[in-house]
């Protein structure tokens, strides 16, 4: 079995494993967004979930537009919701 | 050191095309996305035990060995951004996953293997942005990738053989999935497929498909669509109805499903972007959609620039791993050496992948995208995900702008011109526009950054 992590979402700490990406992280926890939209102001979770549509970004340590689908979670990710395009945070 | 062959993507193809060219005494660079070889079909699968001759297991056995053996530089969490001709070869960018996007390198090579795969296709509809609707390969990636389900009561819908696979998937890790929702009539329609099914070896899979559906009671819902996605902040219901042999809905059979995960797609698009930058010869496949021209050694129409699996067009792993094959022997005879398969096995691929494709062929038939669909978008609903662009703005641009392609539709409101560069609204634009989807989808498959890269990365190439 995986190694256990532990990351933090918009500040609260939750288990994960290794080799999990971060957005199969966070809907294992039942989080299915992590993004408002710039102009509407939506919410978001993954689309392709494959890397291809952009529309998983997330904040992960503090950079901004990081694709959730594409990118393992690690030990002591500080990962946030992103507003917009992520850079006024 | 330049590679004497670069082969992008490790999925099925790339890994058949690699353990041919490695064998062969060819030095091979592989190249992939993703933290694992084994592409959207077998994930990060271990080297399994079971296989032999040229199957998945096997080959993918001899890749594990030739990585060590042979040396085969394996690169993941690596994107290919540029591909482009350098005198008789190619120069090769990359940039690392999105933790190191900035982390950029440049390969050459002699010969290339564009073995990139495809990504679900798309069609908007009412509430479609709702987080909880996902492609199904996402929910497939999300189960045989990372063993995490898309939610508690799953909805699998769209069309195509690949519903039954995504939903066999989740029901094998223990997935609650409430229906399958396929909008086109199979039974009806698709007798020439069921004919040419035991001829492409076919019938093991898709009887192991339906018993699981069978022995799960997961209900097969023929001629219906998801015709909605409701909730707020995220998907609490669809609404299903019947619909016509145009898709169209049927009034009055309307129904209401709570779920919290939508699983869709209505069929694949093929990842094109590196053969379109080095001006490889487009064709549209038998989908409707955008593929890779080839020749039966799996040749474009650029010289040492060969092409296998999804990019030639949407066919399938078994088709994608005989395509491996033959184009790793035409990447092999391209650096002057002698490929190591027998000319029986190489003829014998050959036959193998004009069978698999007159199957995909007889598939895609069988599973057409009907023009009832537009019915369902209303003003509201986005075609454009990443700009936020309403199908009221783009049927606008062609009613009140007089807009007659897709790239002006583009340049009017934004779609198509934000971060996934128009990969899923492209096919929508056109269908909503009723656009020529031929010529919109070769003019606008011109990508020259096939993934974001830091300007900074470029600029600081030596």
């Amino acid at each position: 079995m995986s190694r256990e992590v532990v990351f933090r979402f918009d500040g609260a700490p939750y288990p994960g494993r290794d080799g999990q990406t971060i957005a199969a992280a966070l809907i294992d926890h039942g989080i299915l967004s992590w993004r408002r939209t710039r102009v509407d102001d939506q919410p978001r979770g993954i689309l392709c979930g494959i890397g291809v549509c952009f529309d998983c970004l997330i904040t992960v340590n503090g950079e901004p537009n990081v694709r959730a689908c594409m990118t393992g979670v690690e030990d002591g990710d500080d990962l946030r919701s992103q507003e917009g395009t992520g850079y006024a945070q | 050191m330049p590679s004497d062959i670069v082969i992008v993507g490790g999925g099925v193809a790339g890994i058949a095309a690699a353990v041919v060219a490695a064998r062969s005494g060819c030095s091979v660079t592989l190249l992939d996305s993703g933290s694992a070889v084994g592409g959207q079909y077998y994930r990060g699968a271990k080297s399994p035990e079971s296989g032999s001759g040229l199957s998945y297991e096997a080959l993918r056995r001899a890749f594990d060995e030739l990585v060590v053996a042979r040396g085969i530089d394996r690169r993941l969490d690596t994107y290919v951004y540029s591909l482009a001709r350098r005198d008789s070869g190619f120069v090769v960018r990359t940039r690392g996953d999105d933790r190191h996007r900035g982390d950029v390198d440049v390969l050459e090579s002699r010969a290339v293997v564009i073995a990139t795969g495809a990504f679900d296709k798309q069609l908007p509809f009412p509430g479609w942005t709702l987080p909880g609707v996902m492609s199904g390969g996402g929910a497939q990636a999300l189960v045989k990738g990372s063993d995490v389900l898309p939610g508690q009561r799953i909805v699998v819908a769209g069309t195509g053989p690949f519903l039954l696979a995504v939903t066999y998937a989740l029901i094998s890790a223990g997935g609650n999935v409430i229906a399958v929702v396929e909008a086109n009539d199979p039974v009806g329609l698709a007798r020439h497929a069921w004919s040419v099914l035991p001829a492409a070896g076919k019938s093991a899979d898709l009887a192991k498909f339906v018993t699981a559906l069978a022995k799960k009671r997961v209900p097969y819902l023929r001629r219906h669509r998801v015709r909605r996605a409701s909730g707020t902040g995220h998907l609490e219901s669809v609404t299903i109805s019947r619909v016509d042999g145009d898709w169209r809905g049927i009034a009055g059979s309307e129904r209401i499903w709570e779920c919290d995960a939508l699983a869709i797609g209505y069929g694949f698009t093929a990842q094109t972007d590196l053969a379109g930058q080095v001006g490889a010869r487009m064709r549209i496949g038998s989908d409707g959609g955008l593929a890779v021209e080839v020749d039966e050694r799996q040749r474009t129409s650029v010289p040492a620039l060969m092409a296998a699996g999804e990019t030639t067009g949407i066919g399938g792993v078994d088709l994608a791993r005989m395509e491996g094959l033959i184009a790793g022997v035409a990447a092999v005879e391209q650096c002057g050496r002698q490929a190591a398969l027998s000319d029986a096995a190489i003829a014998r691929g050959m036959r193998d992948v004009l069978k698999l494709r007159r199957f995909a062929d007889a598939l895609h038939f069988a599973f057409p995208v009907r023009d009832g669909w537009r019915d369902d978008v209303d003003d509201q609903t986005l075609v454009c995900r990443c700009e936020e662009v309403s199908a009221s703005k783009v049927r606008g641009a062609v009613s009140d702008l007089g807009a007659r392609d897709a790239r002006s539709v583009k340049l009017l409101t934004r779609a198509g011109m934000g971060w996934c560069q128009g990969r899923i609204c492209a096919p929508a634009v056109d269908a909503l526009c009723r656009f020529d989807s031929a010529a919109s989808l070769i003019g606008g498959s011109y990508r020259p950054v096939a993934v974001p890269v830091p300007l900074g990365a470029i600029a600081a190439e030596s």
